[in-house]
């Protein structure tokens, strides 16, 4: 009983705090008449814990005000953590340029950058301290800049600040939630390096790279295209090929690139396996013509709503499993984005927050005003994540069309070899599907016995043993 | 009447005989071999069209059909960004 009472004491007391400082804030509303107003009621919402209703008060600040003290600071670095970028959403750039604090800096760089205004973004990033907790996305930004611009060396450097940064912000993270955001930070760092080593041509390096991923990482299924890319620039297609098979998995299902598919018909074209290449190119239309046209027609009937998509990631299990399969298995794999789970977070925080304000006793004008301000945040909110599925879907319909004209140009290619194997009446077409003596093997690779291992620890670590066609036509033309 | 067709037909009919008498004259004489020297054959002219029976081999059109290449990932990086926060 005791134990009970003392849980409840414990469980009680955050809320406590928490009416607390709306009372505080209400007092605050009522009687501050000083400029400071709008800044003190944010901090005390922001230290009560509604970090969604302290929005709007430090946005109108801020809009009226160009001071920001060491207060000011704290509590907008807390509302960006809390709250990603909506902490000054309804400020313009032009605005954000007058403050320069690093919370600010890097939502304004972000911001820039998506404009693709790289250089003043550089500026305005450059102006975060490299020791503070910004500093690795900074870091990330400054280095996708550079990369952009092909400066690589100075690309390369950024991103190995951004991934050293991120190991020690991991290890000395509090919170696991943290820890994962920094692993996550240093992940794409590292991807960012083996992609430049890809772009500068050393591609046993960037395969070194992409080994240093975890397959337990969220990040793991996207490095296996690259890789395979890598391993197509090193010829070796088996490799390549392996890499690709591995989407075929079922714990990879809702993993699907078209231009997997592209590679995987290029490293057969390569291997002068003209027939096979061909069965990919003729899937790839079977397969995704149809699914194309479906994801359009989804986006063309509800390209008005702003909450049908989102609704469709909240749909029960049988709704969703009346859904096209492959739809099913594109909002899973959205699901998956780190962007889409922090505004996922934010939008559940900002619905409990509205909760709270409504279980509160004393209700009055300046409650009122709070409850209409969080629900146009969570309406907000609510739209913007229903924009970015959309936004996925579009992509991805926008990728399997540039891609279809990768295939038809492979397929006139293929064509044109069939032709000239037909002219070479000589050449050997026939060939034995696959030998040991065709795999590539480092010393760290070694083939899986599967004894007492569970199935899936092989996964991206295939290879195809099919022997080259072009060489056997090579060798039969040397006969001659 | 009918004499003037009479004198016309006659005068017809033997002027026929006299050509047929004179065509039997002419005497068809060859010779029993002849040399015909190629090589001292000399034709005088412009050569205006290929004189042997050849294709002439017209240059390959390589159509702008190129296979898809990875040397950036600059789209990947936008998105990347876009997507931080």
């Amino acid at each position: 009983m005791k134990n009970t009472l003392l849980l409840l004491a414990l469980f009680s007391l955050p809320v406590q705090q928490v009416y607390a400082s709306a009372k505080e804030a209400y007092k605050i509303y009522l009687n501050d008449k000083t400029k400071d107003k709008n800044k003190e009621i944010a901090h005390e919402l922001i230290d009560g814990q509604y970090y969604f209703s302290a929005i709007p008060f430090i946005n109108k600040y801020l809009e009226e005000n160009t001071k920001i003290d060491k207060q000011l600071e704290d509590d907008i670095e807390t509302l960006v953590v809390r709250t990603g970028t909506m902490a000054v959403l309804n400020l313009e750039e032009k605005r954000l340029q007058q403050f320069n604090i690093p919370s600010i800096n890097l939502i304004l760089g972000t911001r820039l950058f998506q404009k693709e205004k790289y250089k003043e973004s550089l500026e305005v990033i450059s102006q975060i301290p490299s020791n503070h907790k910004f500093a690795i996305e900074a870091d990330l930004i400054k280095g996708s800049i550079k990369d952009l611009a092909s400066l690589n060396a100075e690309a390369l450097a950024y991103y190995r600040q951004c991934s050293d940064k991120a190991i020690r912000f991991e290890s000395e993270g509090k919170y696991e939630k943290l820890k994962r955001y920094y692993t996550y930070l240093k992940e794409t760092c590292l991807i960012r390096e083996a992609r430049l080593e890809i772009k500068n041509k050393n591609y046993s390096k960037a395969v070194e790279i992409y080994d240093q991923i975890d397959k337990r990482s969220y990040k793991w299924p996207y490095t296996l295209l690259e890789k395979a890319w890598a391993n197509y620039y090193l010829k070796d297609y088996n490799r390549s090929l392996g890499l690709l098979t591995t989407y075929k998995s079922p714990l990879l299902s809702s993993y699907f690139f078209p231009e997997a598919e592209v590679l995987t018909a290029l490293s057969y074209y390569n291997l002068c396996l003209y027939d096979d290449a061909l069965v990919v190119v003729d899937h790839y239309y079977e397969f995704y013509k149809p699914k194309a046209q479906a994801l359009k027609d989804i986006l063309n009937t509800n390209k008005k709503s702003n909450t049908y998509f989102l609704d469709l990631y909240y749909a029960d299990p049988s709704t969703r499993e009346n859904l096209n399969p492959f739809i099913r298995n594109l909002i899973t794999q959205t699901r998956k984005q780190v962007k889409f789970n922090l505004d996922l977070a934010s939008l559940k925080n900002a619905k409990d927050e509205l909760a709270l304000l409504k279980r509160l006793k004393s209700k009055n004008d300046f409650t009122a005003q709070l409850e209409v301000n969080l629900d146009e945040t969570i309406q907000f909110i609510s739209a913007r994540m229903n924009y970015y599925i959309k936004k996925e879907i579009y992509q991805f319909i926008t990728d399997i069309h540039r891609h279809s004209y990768s295939m038809f140009n492979l397929k006139l290619e293929l064509l044109s070899q069939k032709r000239n194997q037909i002219y070479r009446p000589q050449a050997k077409n026939q060939r034995d599907r696959g030998d040991v003596e065709n795999i590539n093997r480092t010393t760290s690779q070694y083939f899986f016995d599967f004894n007492g291992s569970f199935w899936a620890d092989e996964l991206g670590d295939y290879s195809f043993a099919l022997a080259s066609a072009c060489v056997e036509n090579k060798s039969e033309e040397e006969k001659k | 009447m009918k004499t003037i067709i009479t004198t016309i037909l006659l005068l017809t009919f033997s002027s026929l005989t006299l050509a047929q008498d004179k065509k039997n004259d002419v005497v068809y004489k060859y010779k029993d071999y002849d040399v015909i020297d190629l090589g001292s054959l000399e034709v005088k002219g412009e050569i205006v069209a290929p004189g042997d029976l050849t294709v002439v081999e017209r240059e390959k059109k390589d159509f702008d059909k190129r296979l898809l290449e990875k040397n950036n990932f600059d789209l990947e990086i936008k998105r990347e960004i876009e997507n931080l926060r």
